[in-house]
């Protein structure tokens, strides 16, 4: 499905922050990627879905065998990819729904299909906004504008929800949430997956896990995967951290 | 003095007349007066030509009153040729005034608005006329406010052509307030200038100039605002920002805010931004399968609309979110 080779990016100046990441992704699983803090995890979603702020130096990223890398940002979307930040962006002036509406419309028109009907649309909102318990606030509002952390990251799964991708990046979706809204975003998470899907989740606690449990668990560290193992790992690191993995 | 006397004494404009720095004044024809000004009222002392022009060059006027403590909001629609229209606003009274273009005349289009605005009235004045490609427009507004008065002043200017707005504020009385919003969607050769004068004159007056440019290819835009607070004139409180957008490489603007103040117990604030379209929010979008273009659209709209957006509820703000 999702299939990373030797992927090698780095910033404007030259440094570079992915060194050569290995990652193949099938339908229905659940990869969960760990690693302290500049290791390289939040640039591996952005390099994947486009961000312009890094070159890829080598290797490759395809999506049921589509080149990602050669693709327009809206393209990679559009052709089953969501990436979630960790801080998503504030967008003032942009009404939420609409957005949802367009980016909705975006990918069906890219698939070929017609634009969902107004009252359509309304339906599939109203439903995955219940599913994450989510207020009439959100409706009127600006894209994240004025959120809270928490608020921003329960909007993110609903966009995920609605334009329902094949692969989802989730970078840190547990930060900024609260005890109830972690249960209630994980639960959405588990509602939207399925065997057809796969999800990607960046974190640095077992918490999430707890919720969402992951058929892999990779570390990341100085830009490279340097360990793979299965749910115990997450354990292991919550319990002794990433030195011993240096040690061995 | 008549204005004709005082326009032909005055010559025309230069560009090292302060007033015209940002303007192609070379753009500017000698108008043909007409033999006799029958406005009666003595010119001496204005110093800008596009005050003076539209009396010079219009004998008519016209003149519109708001009785006092009339509540109803009022709708008048100034689209005519007029080369001076005075609007009187009654004490408490409420209106609501719409600009439609006027007609060309003589080589230059060129009108002239005298407000009022009595004690505790309220106005809200606006435009958002659909491009045009009217070669060079004049629009002056000199307003006295007296005390609790609130002027709302927004106006969205899309044309192809030259244009000026210039406008001369004088806040009489105490607690008077003078909010100026304005857009500029330009591009092609489009120059828009604005020229604002801003007089606090009284205690605890308040004036507000919000202007945003969104340019593209070879427009130009300038803003030159003047806010002068006047001696025992305390708690004043003032504010310019001047947002603008830059489209591509071709557009380019120039501002230039102006404090004199006189008095210590005063709040007064300039700020001036340029860029591009923040490049974090065109990711965000085209990250959820917005193409490009759409995005960079629906940013600049969001951009524009928020001006607006703290204006009251009523005739303006609905005819100014319609037009974007």
């Amino acid at each position: 499905m999702l299939s990373i080779k030797n992927l090698k990016a780095s910033i404007e100046d030259g440094t570079q922050i992915l060194k050569g990441i290995n990652l193949e992704v099938k339908p229905g699983e659940v990869h969960a990627i760990m690693g302290p803090n500049g290791s390289g995890k939040s640039t591996l979603s952005k390099v994947i879905a486009g961000h312009p702020a890094y070159t890829v130096n080598d290797g490759s990223v395809t999506l049921d065998g589509k080149d990602l890398l050669s693709m327009e940002i809206c393209d990679r979307a559009n052709s089953g990819l969501f990436i979630s930040t960790q801080y998503p962006t504030e967008i003032p002036g942009v009404n939420n729904v609409e957005f949802l509406q367009m980016a909705l419309n975006s990918k069906r028109a890219y698939l070929g299909l017609e634009p969902l009907a107004d009252a359509d649309f309304k339906k599939l909102c109203e439903e995955k906004m219940a599913m994450l318990e989510m207020d009439d606030r959100y409706r009127d509002r600006g894209v994240n504008d004025g959120f809270s952390g928490g608020e921003k990251k329960r909007n993110e799964i609903l966009q995920m929800a609605i334009l329902d991708p094949k692969v989802s990046f989730l970078d840190e979706t547990d930060s900024g949430l609260d005890i109830d809204a972690l249960r209630i975003v994980a639960h959405g998470i588990n509602q939207i997956m399925s065997p057809e899907k796969a999800v990607i989740l960046v974190t640095h606690y077992q918490r999430l896990l707890d919720y969402i449990k992951p058929t892999y668990v990779h570390v990341l560290r100085h830009g490279k995967i340097i360990l793979s193992g299965g749910p115990e790992l997450a354990l292991k690191l919550e319990e002794q951290g990433y030195d011993w993995i240096e040690e061995n | 003095m008549d204005a004709i006397t005082r326009i032909k004494q005055l010559g025309m404009p230069r560009r090292n007349n302060e007033l015209w720095t940002f303007f192609p004044v070379n753009k500017i024809q000698a108008p043909e007066f007409p033999s006799e000004c029958t406005c009666d009222e003595d010119f001496a002392s204005e110093d800008d030509f596009a005050a003076l022009l539209p009396i010079a060059c219009n004998a008519r006027q016209l003149v519109k009153t708001i009785a006092d403590d009339e509540n109803e909001m009022a709708m008048l629609k100034c689209n005519n040729d007029f080369g001076r229209t005075v609007l009187n606003i009654g004490k408490n009274a409420k209106a609501s005034i719409e600009i439609l273009d006027n007609k060309v005349m003589h080589e230059i289009c060129a009108e002239r608005f005298d407000i009022n605005v009595a004690e505790g009235a309220e106005l809200e004045i606006f435009f958002a006329n659909p491009a045009n490609d009217l070669p060079l427009t004049f629009r002056h507004f000199d307003i006295k406010q007296a005390a609790n008065s609130t002027v709302h002043f927004a106006n969205v200017l899309q044309d192809s052509g030259i244009g000026r707005i210039s406008a001369r504020v004088e806040l009489n009385g105490e607690g008077a307030n003078f909010d100026y919003r304005s857009l500029n969607i330009l591009k092609g050769n489009a120059s828009k200038h604005q020229r604002l004068t801003i007089l606090h004159n009284a205690p605890s007056t308040v004036s507000t100039q919000f202007v945003r440019n969104i340019l593209d290819e070879n427009a130009y835009a300038s803003y030159d605002g003047q806010v002068v607070v006047g001696n025992n004139c305390s708690q004043v409180n003032s504010s310019q920002l001047v947002n603008t957008i830059l489209l591509s490489d071709g557009p380019s603007v120039s501002v230039k805010p102006v404090l004199k103040i006189y008095h210590d117990d005063v709040e007064c604030t300039h700020g001036n931004t340029v860029g591009e379209l923040d490049k974090d929010q065109m990711f965000y979008l085209t990250s959820r399968g917005i193409p490009a273009d759409k995005a960079r659209e629906m940013l600049t709209k969001a951009f524009a609309k928020e001006l607006f957006l703290e204006l009251p509820d009523g005739a303006a703000k609905k005819r100014l979110m319609q037009a974007l």
